[in-house]
């Protein structure tokens, strides 16, 4: 049996695809997921602290408006909590099938369906393929001299241990990225010392939480329009902050000083304030959103550790300055391993072209979500699809809704396959290219957006506005419309 | 030929050492001298000093780095050097110099340069830093320990000092190689940078902590009956490499700092030597409270191999 859609992962992007398949009236569509619950990151991202830097009310899809977030910026459990919500609600939760590890995709141009095979599992059909298992999946302990011989304990922010107990222990934190700076504030309340390794520190700006009142979310519930119209403030807001975040300009000077005035109010020591401040342009890197950092770091049972890493020996971390810094246990705060050369999965497609040797110099596609020789293959969250300044579900709504207005059409018509162009697509990366040359994120500094040879594959250089935009439309004469044969010779018959 | 910067940069994190692969209580101790011994704690706390300051030193120039890798080179010889400090901390730990937990204190002379690196050290350009610390390396670090790598018999001592001599030659190399790097900037950005360096007042500052230091480091050396021309040697050494590369002589700075030091090793040029043993006598009467300022960089120095 071949079905009409198939979609890999069953996160945010997996199953915001499904509902919105759904909506369209496909109801022929299977999610296979890896895992034995759905959630993808928010699944994964369970330390202590997990929080997402964006507004609930614009972290999440305005085709599931939820009047009861309880703060302004949502813990992962509440969040996990919102896509099990969306999935209890719509109905997909009978298209997902659980413990579906897909260990590749091909292209078969005859029938024009893609075969999807398993792990351990027999192969299945679909006419059209989602890759919706986003950049942030996969994670494994940092290539650090020595690793394999520490004797403690050693947990990964991504995958958390909470059976482990932190009480009276000597602990490492290592990284201070996004998650980084969430664990420790939590780590230090309950572990005897914490000693932070730091490599780059990152722009922090304060980030105000607020718990939602019962009176405001009774607004959101019985006014209609009130969430749309607080969605909409959030968005304005954070576009007007690209400003200073995409692209490097005097108002990222701005940020910067707001930042620095944040880090000047916080740490008194000039010493530590030296080591805490970045040498990048704001916004290079992705920018840290909490107040809670800082003063964890000057906690007593607290030191922030900025000699780089020698190795790691059985019993601890040796750093350049000489010193066996010692623990029961180490925290790998070291982020995902991004796919920016080569393809999440295995995926061949037209005349045995693989997408993984196409894209060994780094990853491209057309607007981000369709390739040139993979006919009715989509990506979410694909190349140059990254938002620094704003919210990524906004990015990620805008892509499954052309996703799938361009899946209804191949469906509708009876078409075989749409394959994007690949002189469009060419000229489309050239210009995404072009306009990245001005952005922070090319502005000199190494980051998890970059190749190793510094070329940008992750990130979209302009504003959320601009990018929803360009997804809002179909636009058919950029693609190859390729129709079965019966139909062609129909179709030759009938002229 | 240019230096491959990403090779030395492997070649560092491959050689690292830690405090914790010497045996710090292995037998030796008790080869040194006694004599030797009683004067060797100011002179061995002067020289983790100025380790210590050629950290600071490093920390600044990280800042400056042109490049990633170099970045990352720097930031390695910051460590580096704290961690010769702190190597240098345990051998007077284990020669029984300490009492309790007590980190000795530096000299005024040194003091004064902790203060104006602590200030100023950030502002100042490549060029200028670039120049200067490998001076201070050749000059105090290298010639201090080579007379106590000849002088101590202790094998631990060898060991610690046969690390820290291969630490410094790398330091060294990149030195040589980061200034002929500064040498091939055009004559109008090689001005720039040398006037717009020496119009700064911390510069002068600067300039006057850094003088009185060689000629009190010289002094010290005689007190502890050592011909003073094994540092004058040192400093020749500047010279003689920098004159390698024309464009190492090509930079002012280099220039500025090479012709002082041949001003320092030449004892009958009284018209330098008369004021700036002035005002060695000068900054020794100013009583150690008033200049002494405890940054927290300073603070970090450790004997214990772990924590």
């Amino acid at each position: 049996m071949t079905h009409s859609v198939a979609i890999i992962g069953a996160g945010f992007a997996g199953i915001g695809a499904a509902i919105r398949l759904q909506d369209k009236g496909i109801d022929d569509y299977v999610v296979f997921e890896r895992d034995t619950r759905v959630g993808g990151t928010w699944r994964d991202n369970t330390y202590p602290g997990a929080a997402c830097d964006i507004p609930s009310r614009l972290y999440s899809y305005s085709f599931a408006p939820n009047p009861e977030w309880s703060h302004t910026y949502s813990g992962s459990a509440e969040i996990l909590g919102y896509i099990d919500g969306m999935v209890e609600s719509s109905g997909v939760a009978p298209h997902i099938r659980f413990e579906h590890t897909v260990t590749g995709v091909v292209y078969d141009a005859d029938a024009g369906e893609w075969t999807i095979s398993f792990e351990g599992r027999e192969p299945e059909r679909a006419r059209a393929v989602i890759i919706a298992s986003g950049p942030l999946a996969n994670c494994s302990f940092p290539a650090i001299r020595g690793i394999e011989d520490y004797e403690g304990h050693k947990i990964h922010s991504a995958r958390w241990d909470h059976d482990y107990d932190f009480t009276g222990k000597k602990v490492a934190v290592v990284g201070t990225g996004a998650s980084g700076v969430q664990i420790v504030p939590e780590l230090v309340q309950q572990a005897a010392s914490v000693k932070v390794f730091q490599r780059t520190p990152g722009w922090v700006l304060p980030r105000i939480n607020t718990e939602t009142g019962e009176f405001t979310k009774s607004i959101y519930r019985r006014i209609p329009g009130a969430q749309q119209l607080a969605r909409a403030l959030w968005f304005w807001g954070h576009e007007s902050v690209a400003l200073g975040v995409v692209w490097n300009t005097p108002l990222t000077r701005v940020v910067e000083a707001v930042s620095k005035l944040h880090l000047r109010l916080q740490v008194r020591d000039p010493w530590l304030r030296r080591q805490l401040t970045p040498d990048f342009a704001a916004g290079c890197k992705r920018l840290l959103m909490t107040s809670d950092y800082y003063p964890a770091l000057q906690r007593e049972n607290c030191t922030l550790v900025t000699w780089p890493i020698a190795r790691i020996a059985p019993k601890g971390i040796r750093t350049v300055e000489g010193v066996e810094h010692q623990f029961d246990c180490i925290v790998f705060a070291t982020g995902f391993d991004v796919s920016k050369t080569g393809s999440p999965i295995p995926v061949t497609g037209l005349d045995g072209r693989v997408l993984a040797d196409e894209w060994s110099g780094g990853a491209y596609a057309y607007r981000s979500v369709a390739v040139s020789g993979y006919p009715n293959l989509y990506v979410t969250f694909g190349p140059n699809s990254g938002p620094g300044h704003s919210s990524a579900l906004v990015y990620m709504e805008a892509q499954i809704d052309y996703i799938t207005d361009a899946i209804g059409q191949l469906l509708r018509n009876g078409w075989k396959a749409l394959d994007v162009r690949a002189d469009v697509q060419e000229e489309y990366n050239r210009g995404i290219q072009r306009r990245l040359t001005a952005t922070t994120w090319n502005s000199g500094c190494s980051s998890w957006y970059l190749t190793d040879d510094g070329f940008n594959a992750t990130m979209y250089p302009g504003f959320a506005s601009q990018y929803v935009g360009q997804l809002r439309t179909v636009d058919l004469q950029d693609y190859r419309i390729l129709v079965h044969e019966e139909a062609d010779a129909a179709a030759v018959a009938a002229g | 030929m240019a230096m491959d910067l990403d090779n030395m940069l492997q070649m560092i994190k491959d050689r690292q050492w830690a405090l914790a692969d010497i045996d710090w209580d292995a037998p030796g101790a008790e080869l040194i001298d006694p004599e030797l011994h009683a004067k060797l704690k100011p002179f061995l706390s002067d020289l983790m000093w100025i380790e210590n300051v050629g950290a600071r030193g490093f920390a600044a120039m990280a800042r400056k780095a042109p490049t990633p890798t170099l970045k990352s080179i720097y930031e390695h010889f910051h460590a580096e050097e704290q961690k010769h400090a702190n190597a240098e901390l345990a051998l007077m730990r284990r020669w029984g110099m300490l009492e309790g937990d007590e980190i000795p204190s530096p000299n005024v002379n040194v003091q004064l340069v902790i203060n104006w690196l602590d200030q100023y050290s950030d502002g100042m350009s490549l060029s200028f830093l670039g120049t200067v610390i490998p001076m201070l390396e050749v000059a105090l670090d290298g010639a201090l320990l080579k007379f106590i790598t000849d002088e101590v018999k202790d094998p631990i001592a060898q060991e610690v000092f046969k690390r820290i001599n291969a630490d410094e030659s790398r330091h060294l190399a990149v030195d040589f190689e980061v200034m002929d790097m500064l040498g091939h900037a055009d004559l109008r950005k090689r001005t720039i940078d040398f006037v717009g360096g020496w119009i700064k007042p911390s510069l002068l500052i600067g300039t006057l902590s850094y003088v009185p230091l060689l000629n009190k480091m010289r002094d010290n050396i005689v007190a502890m009956g050592v011909d003073e021309e094994r540092l004058y040697g040192a400093i020749k050494r500047y010279k003689s490499v920098g004159e390698r590369s024309e464009y190492v002589r090509r930079l002012p700075m280099y220039r500025v700092v090479s012709r002082h030091g041949g001003w320092v090793v030449n004892r009958s040029n009284t018209l330098y030597h008369f004021p700036v043993d002035t005002l060695v006598k000068v900054t020794s009467l100013i009583p150690f409270p008033l200049v002494h300022r405890t940054p927290a960089w300073s603070q970090e120095l450790t004997y214990e191999p772990t924590a």
